[in-house]
């Protein structure tokens, strides 16, 4: 097996687009949900998102912009950043052994809402001619295997809510068994959308506002926590084989190490505690590491009722008597959910708390859940000097249990 | 107004061309409109000219390399549809 390097980081998202400006508004304990204003999408009864503040316009040519769906923009836009922070050049035959790994839940649904929306809100019989390659799912993944002209595997994986954690680590298992050199991996996501508000909303997942503060509206860990609040973005990763990496002398940001992957095959929706303790035995076992290695926790927190209780049995499963002594802290209290990108856009919140040796917060948590009784770095970010490794969790409906493990370098 | 004026009404509203430089002989690649571009277009063609573009692939789709290609496009739909008004229908 060979070693696995983080060399480059790029984002969307709604804490800022570049990494760095993530990661000080995760320490800051800064929120990127806010209440869409009532001229937005006016059907909406619940207004709560966590929007990236992006114009496509400002980054690509008309002629380009027109036929990328919002949540291939953000993709390509995340991967330029991360190409270019690995000082990337790569010739052609290197390009050949390269390749794009990209999880995204539901593609180009910005697409397919303006589709549907001119065939039956607008009556008209004609659809915008390049609705089938702006909403089809791997066309992110297409675009950015395009934009780096990567010749290798493009692959899409579309697990809903784990869909960039499973990217990510099977673009490690293709560099770690000697299939590729170099991989792009990550996940994009732009759901924000009326069709798909409104679909979300009907499951009755999405967290209620807050009525003092629209911002502290997704509570992970919190008896009153509502649910979930859906945020748009990208992240995606340089992966690079490691020998490699350091031949050219890149910086690394980490070294992912360990990769588990379990299902749940009872329920679509329902998590269960042996399904996500598989998970991170697993991943456990792939980096060659007991529990006790394990210097913080991203987890999924959705802030669902199922989820955080569910997911803190599972980590006490696995930690036993570490568990209490292990960090554990839900960023999307700030981000939100990103669905597809929310994985990668963890895994890179980690990579930047071991750069910076700090534990990014769980916002909102004032009201303990007697059920959720694990140390969530609730106070705020914590100095966290001999911060070495880490774990990010990613869940999903249909039951697909990701979990990814990093390392400083 | 020409079928190249009304034609370049439609690529101004639809593309970022200058189309003050625009002539016949200007390249629809570099203008950045390719295979995909002309699809996108063509509805809006289809509603200025009152013609019925016919959905055509491979060996029988129009070559259309110029804006001029285009120009003779549409020139000869609109006199082929205009004999005979009563086809085709779309399907």
């Amino acid at each position: 097996m060979r070693r696995v390097a983080v060399t480059g980081l790029g984002t969307v998202s709604p804490l800022g687009n570049e990494p760095e400006q993530l990661f000080a508004a995760l320490k800051a304990g800064r929120s990127g949900i806010v209440r869409l204003p009532e001229t937005v999408h006016p059907r909406l009864t619940m207004r709560i998102v966590a929007a990236a503040q992006f114009d496509g316009a400002a980054h690509f040519q008309t002629a380009q912009l027109r036929v990328l769906d919002r949540v291939s923009q953000f993709a390509v836009y995340a991967s330029r950043q991360a190409v270019a922070d690995a000082g990337l050049v790569l010739d052609a035959h290197e390009k050949e052994r390269s390749g794009v790994f990209l999880g995204t839940g539901m593609g180009g649904a910005q697409s397919t809402d303006d589709a549907y929306a001119s065939l039956y809100e607008q009556g008209s019989d004609r659809v915008k001619p390049l609705t089938v390659l702006m909403a089809m799912p791997n066309a992110a993944a297409s675009w950015v295997g395009i934009e780096h002209g990567f010749s290798g595997p493009n692959l899409t994986f579309s697990t809903a809510c784990s869909s960039s954690a499973v990217a990510i680590g099977e673009a490690w298992r293709r560099i770690a068994g000697g299939e590729t050199d170099v991989m792009l991996a990550g996940g994009s996501e732009a759901p924000l959308n009326l069709g798909t508000l409104k679909a979300w909303d009907a499951m009755k997942t999405l967290a209620t506002e807050d009525a003092d503060d629209p911002a502290a509206s997704c509570k992970p860990f919190a008896l009153d926590r509502s649910g979930l609040v859906l945020g748009e973005g990208a992240a995606m990763l340089v992966l690079e084989e490691w020998e490699r990496a350091a031949r050219r002398e890149a910086r690394v940001h980490g070294e992912i190490v360990g990769y588990g992957l379990s299902t749940d095959p009872a329920h679509i929706t329902r998590p269960s505690v042996p399904g996500q303790a598989r998970a991170m035995h697993l991943a456990l076992e792939s980096a060659g590491l007991g529990a006790g290695d394990i210097d913080y926790i991203n987890a999924h927190g959705t802030a669902t009722l199922a989820n955080d209780a569910v997911e803190t049995a599972a980590i006490k499963e696995v930690f036993g008597s570490s568990a209490r002594g292990t960090p554990v802290s839900s960023t999307k209290s700030m981000h939100g959910h990103l669905l597809g990108a929310a994985g990668a856009l963890e895994l890179m919140a980690c990579l930047l708390a071991l750069q910076h040796a700090t534990l990014p917060p769980t916002c909102n948590l004032r009201v303990p859940d007697p059920e959720c009784d694990l140390d969530y770095v609730a106070e705020g970010a914590r100095s966290q000097p001999g911060l070495r490794t880490v774990m990010s969790n990613s869940f999903a409906f249909g039951g697909t249990n990701a979990v990814l493990i990093c390392r400083r370098p | 107004m020409s079928t190249l004026e009304r034609l370049t009404q439609i690529l101004k509203a639809n593309f970022d061309v200058d189309t003050a430089s625009l002539t016949p002989e200007s390249r629809l690649a570099d203008l950045a409109i390719d295979s995909l571009g002309v699809i996108e277009i063509m509805f809006a063609v289809e509603d200025e000219f009152k013609i019925v573009v016919p959905r055509t692939q491979g060996d029988n789709a129009p070559a259309l390399a110029t804006v001029g290609d285009l120009v003779a496009f549409v020139d000869r739909l609109v006199s082929e549809q205009a004999a005979r008004p009563e086809e085709p229908a779309r399907p």
